[in-house]
């Protein structure tokens, strides 16, 4: 199968420092890929190196059917791309910005024209696409950054920390955004380090630290495959110590918080082990009103996944 | 999308473009025409303020100057890759479907159309200046040889300070490497100029050159102190007087420049009696020629460099 993005032992060195480790992602057609990891991780690098603003220092990746190269002009015809916290020239009004970027890919005036005014509209741009760049906010520099990674409606758009910067509301229209070009058909890349949003928009997602991909794959193969232990809920009436010892004495429960009335059992299994909980309860002597089952959020997977590569290292 | 021919002349405009709006929306790039204006104004009015009357032959022997050279090479060429490092505005920049040898020829091909365009306003002024203060002038067809003289000499410049950049990657410390080297190459050459009996190499440096008299007097003479300069003949050879040279050869061909030592107790004792001595004579049209060919040569040269690293760069700030 052919990949939108395929890398290849992805390596890039500043010095002494390994940035990107022997990296190997792929990135489907016409999927929305989160690309997740901690300040630091080599997000931005991986994407500079996809782009061709860096070299890598070893292994290779292939982007839409062809290698990347440090100036490759013509392949980036296919390739939006929003820099991570961009800078334009500030002496440029946002349309005008827009219009040359546009006759960059060769588009032609009246369809640009067009094009310029729906993504101005569609970025919340409205009214002031004919300031100075200079005079614009951290928000607005985003959003005029996204809509020039739009405007050839691209097969790929790379978006590196889409949202960094923006208020609630944008927020949610960036998602809605991504996911609403993603329907147009476009493969969408997007680095992140806030898991809700990533959980909220991509179908797949991988993730990163320090250089190297924890985990690979699909949203839901991710939360299944490698998503730590769950947490069970019980309320109990005539609870008593003796229930407690004994759940204590289970192999697979780790931890034991109550609250009032209820018992916050942490298991460090995901098998299914419900049974076995309610029988140890009735058998001491408890009575089960409720029971509930909790599993762990991309943000639990993530935060584990980091701490157990820091303990390996 | 497929992936569409699109064509490379598309894409080189629109780099044009991006670079013209961003040189004439520059302040530095007003400051330095205002500063232009004062120099070809002073240009016009001090030869009056000296008693020349008229002179048919100012405008075509009107240079911008050296130090504006400098100054419209510095305020263009400057920031024009490096302060786009600098800035961060080279990272959408170069993420565009613009190939870094198209960026920078696109970008130099900018320049050259904004230094053409303000040379020929400043031309402009001076032949209505020299219509009303010097009366009648003499061989106007002449003048665009003086603007694309002036370009080349500007060009050199230009070329400096943007291999200063790349190689940097610091906009100021180009400058200073410009200033620099135009500052140590005005008083290198004059000092040399004045002192060596064997000012031959200078015409290979860029700068003002070697002084010589030209044995054609149709100029106005004027005099400050004891020194009488006729305003056409006193000719210098170097990559700063392309565009004068190159007219004082269209209309004298055969004429030849002599050169002499002076020496420096004759500039400053006035009851000296020792002649200067003739050191060598050479073509007006060699040292024209010879002088653009070098230009385009240096310019050349650094042009070349400055892409060699430029296309090398990794972006990541
Ligand atoms: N120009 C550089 N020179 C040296 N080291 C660098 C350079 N750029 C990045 N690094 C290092 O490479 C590593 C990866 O950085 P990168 O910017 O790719 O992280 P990131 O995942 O994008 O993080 P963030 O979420 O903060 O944007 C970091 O340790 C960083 O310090
Ligand atoms: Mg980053």
């Amino acid at each position: 199968m052919d990949y939108t993005i395929e890398t290849q032992d992805l390596t890039k060195q500043y010095g002494n420092l390994v940035a990107v480790n022997k990296l190997n992602i792929k990135v489907q057609h016409n999927t929305i890929h989160g690309f997740l990891g901690p300040n630091g991780a080599g997000k931005s690098t991986t994407i500079k190196i996809l782009i061709g603003l860096l070299k890598a220092t070893s292994g290779s990746a292939t982007v839409l059917g062809k290698k990347v190269q440090l100036d490759d002009a013509d392949s980036r015809l296919r390739i939006g791309y929003m820099p991570e916290l961009p800078r334009f020239p500030k002496h440029l009004k946002g349309a005008e910005l827009l219009d040359i970027y546009g006759r960059m890919y060769g588009m032609n005036p009246v369809e640009l024209k067009e094009q310029i005014s729906k993504l101005i509209e569609l970025v919340g741009l409205k009214g002031r696409e004919n300031d100075l760049i200079g005079k614009y906010s951290k928000g607005m520099q985003q959003r005029i950054g996204i809509a020039q990674a739009l405007l050839t409606n691209p097969e790929l758009v790379i978006l590196d920390e889409p949202s960094m910067g923006l208020d609630p509301v944008g927020m949610v229209e960036v998602r809605e955004l991504i996911k609403a070009i993603s329907k147009d058909g476009m493969t969408v890349l997007v680095s992140s380090h806030l898991l809700f949003e990533v959980e909220q928009i991509c179908s797949h997602v991988t993730i990163i630290n320090r250089g190297q991909a924890l985990v690979s794959d699909t949203l839901e193969n991710v939360s299944h495959k490698i998503s730590g232990p769950v947490s069970i809920q019980v309320e109990i009436v005539n609870l008593n110590q003796k229930v407690i010892s004994s759940l204590k004495e289970l192999p697979f429960v780790k931890e034991i918080t109550q609250k009032n009335a209820t018992l916050n059992i942490n298991l460090n299994t995901r098998e299914e082990v419900r049974e076995k909980i309610s029988q140890t309860i009735t058998s001491s002597g408890g009575i089960i009103v409720s029971m509930s089952m909790k599993g762990h959020g991309l943000e639990d997977i993530f935060l584990e996944l980091i701490k157990s590569q820091g303990a390996k290292k | 999308m497929s992936e569409t021919k699109v064509s490379w002349m598309k894409r080189f405009w629109a780099v044009v473009r991006y670079e013209m709006l961003w040189n004439i929306r520059k302040k530095m790039f007003i400051g330095a025409l205002i500063f232009a204006f004062i120099f070809a104004t002073l240009n016009i009015a001090l030869p009056a303020a000296l008693g020349v009357s008229e002179n048919p032959y100012f405008t075509v022997t009107f240079s911008v100057g050296s130090f504006v050279f400098v100054l419209f090479a510095i305020v263009t060429g400057a920031y024009c890759i490096s302060g786009e490092y600098e800035k961060g505005t080279i990272i959408p920049l170069l993420t565009k479907p613009v190939s870094r040898t198209m960026v920078f020829l696109g970008k130099l091909f900018a320049i050259f159309i904004v230094i053409l365009a303000t040379y020929g306003v400043i031309y402009t002024y001076t032949i209505i200046g020299g219509l009303l203060v010097y009366g009648p002038q003499n061989s106007l067809h002449l003048v665009p040889l003086a603007l694309l003289g002036d370009i080349l000499s500007t060009f050199i410049w230009v070329g400096v300070v943007i291999v200063a950049g790349t190689i940097s990657k610091n906009s100021l410390l180009a400058i200073l490497t410009t200033l620099g080297l135009f500052v140590a190459l005005l008083f290198g050459t004059s000092i040399v100029g004045q002192l060596s009996d064997n000012p031959g190499p200078l015409n290979y440096i860029p700068g003002s050159g070697a002084s010589g008299t030209m044995n054609v007097m149709t100029g106005q003479n004027i005099t400050i102190s004891t020194v009488t300069i006729n305003t056409f003949a006193a000719t210098t050879t170097g990559t700063d007087s392309i565009g004068v040279n190159l007219i004082k050869a269209t209309l004298y061909p055969d004429a030849n420049v002599n050169f002499y030592y002076t020496d420096i107790q004759n500039l400053i004792n006035p009851n000296s009696t020792e002649p200067p001595r003739l050191l060598y004579s050479e073509s007006i049209t060699l040292i024209a020629v010879r002088s653009a060919v070098f230009a385009l040569l240096y310019t050349e040269i650094l042009f070349v460099a400055a892409l060699f690293v430029f296309k090398r760069w990794e972006i990541s700030e």
